[in-house]
């Protein structure tokens, strides 16, 4: 069963069940594959940057999530892009950090700490922010998907699941964990600035 | 400090993953717990914090640069996919005088080839009996004996003489005919090839009127 928060990512001028950008994309139309890579970006790209941590990487997975969707147009069921999207982009972001060690230390509170500047005289609204997309990395791969998928793009905890291949008590755990990991990495990260 | 059994809980609450039930339970524990109220505070405030840094878009031009790497990509396939084609196909050429020149050398003698199986004897058109009169004390003889025309170098449908002692190879193929007769006019030709173990029996039925 879709949920509403899949159903709203995927949901378009279309009627329900037909496609045709993904319809001519799959008869080998590339501008039909440009609208469909548009339309989907922002998804991938995004997913990926906070799931990689870095620009760089992130293109790289959302490159190789596409070349995928060409590769699979045919396969593809047009109602579940969204989740395979999801679910390929947590797949190649792993696969990337499997061949490619991230070289920021798990536990990098003291290097924001020495990074410079007062916090309190620094800690405005971005300050505050980065410092939150920082404590992703403090979590494993798995709490990262799931609270990337959870509390930033919004999916439900059973679209989550579906995407991680998870049972929902699993990803409820994951998740919990997770944003207690990420409160006492800002809590130990403001103590040590003060 | 929050109260550790409900850290979890409140994690869930504050981000709106708990069923009613659950949540009015948070809910009325938060109202007696001011550690656990700060907590689930500063969760809802760091969620939020999340969401804001995750909704703020990428600049246009990262899009664009994925786009253009992937259209890039599926534009350079197809000539690379000529060149693995053609180094494929001569992969499979180079193979094959391979195999050639190994197993053309290695080949043994070539196979000698058979002798066609040899005519060498005709079994008899055998009639069917003539059915058993009602009432009569006489055995039915159901069995016939076959006969053969040994080395029969004549036309199939000249048949030999009935009655003819059979070999002893031909022996064991006897009650086998001999049920095939008693239900049809079956004939058989026994055909010899050039190997004496093995012999070819040829059953056939002849229907229509005979030539």
């Amino acid at each position: 069963m879709k949920t509403l928060a899949l159903a709203a990512v995927e949901a378009g001028d279309e009627p329900e069940g037909r496609d045709s950008t993904l319809e001519a994309a799959r008869a080998g139309d590339r501008a039909a594959f440009d609208l469909l890579m548009r339309r989907h970006e922002r998804l991938v790209l995004g997913t990926a940057y906070r799931l990689a941590g870095n620009l760089e990487d992130a293109q790289d997975a959302s490159q190789e999530v596409f070349l995928r969707l060409y590769r699979n147009l045919a396969k593809l069921d047009t109602g579940n892009l969204a989740a395979w999207l999801y679910r390929v982009t947590v797949n190649v972001c792993h696969d990337a950090r499997r061949r490619r060690p991230s070289t920021v230390p798990v536990d990098d509170a003291a290097e924001l700490a020495a990074a410079g500047g007062d916090p309190q005289q620094r800690a405005d609204e971005a300050e505050r922010k980065a410092l939150l997309l920082r404590s992703l990395r403090m979590l494993s791969e798995k709490e990262r998907a799931a609270v990337v998928l959870r509390d930033m793009e919004g999916l439900s905890t059973a679209d989550v699941a579906g995407v991680l291949g998870s049972s929902v008590g699993t990803v409820r755990s994951q998740i919990s964990k997770a944003r207690l990991k990420m409160r006492d990495f800002v809590e130990r990260y403001s103590r040590r600035r003060l | 400090m929050s109260c550790a059994i409900w850290d979890e809980r409140v994690a869930l609450f504050a981000g709106g993953d708990l069923e009613t039930d659950e949540a009015a339970a948070v809910e009325r524990h938060l109202i007696r717990c001011a550690a656990c109220s700060a907590l689930a505070a500063e969760l809802r405030s760091g969620l939020d914090g999340l969401r804001e840094a995750h909704a703020e878009p990428l600049a246009a031009e990262h899009y664009a640069a994925v786009r253009g790497r992937v259209l890039a990509e599926l534009a350079t396939p197809p000539r690379q996919r000529v060149v693995w084609t053609w180094a494929g196909a001569a992969g499979l050429a180079v193979a094959a005088a391979a195999a050639w020149v190994v197993f053309g050398v290695m080949r043994p003698a070539a196979m000698p080839v058979p002798e066609l199986p040899r005519l060498v004897a005709v079994a008899p058109k055998v009639e069917r009996p003539a059915p058993r009169e009602r009432g009569s004390n006489r055995p039915f003889k159901s069995r016939k004996r076959i006969g053969w025309q040994a080395n029969a170098p004549a036309p199939l449908g000249k048949v030999g003489k009935v009655g003819q002692t059979l070999s002893s190879v031909n022996r064991r193929v006897e009650p086998i005919l001999t049920a095939a007769v008693e239900d049809s006019p079956v004939r058989m030709v026994q055909l010899a090839t050039a190997d004496p173990n093995v012999v070819i029996y040829w059953l056939f039925e002849e229907k229509g009127e005979e030539r």
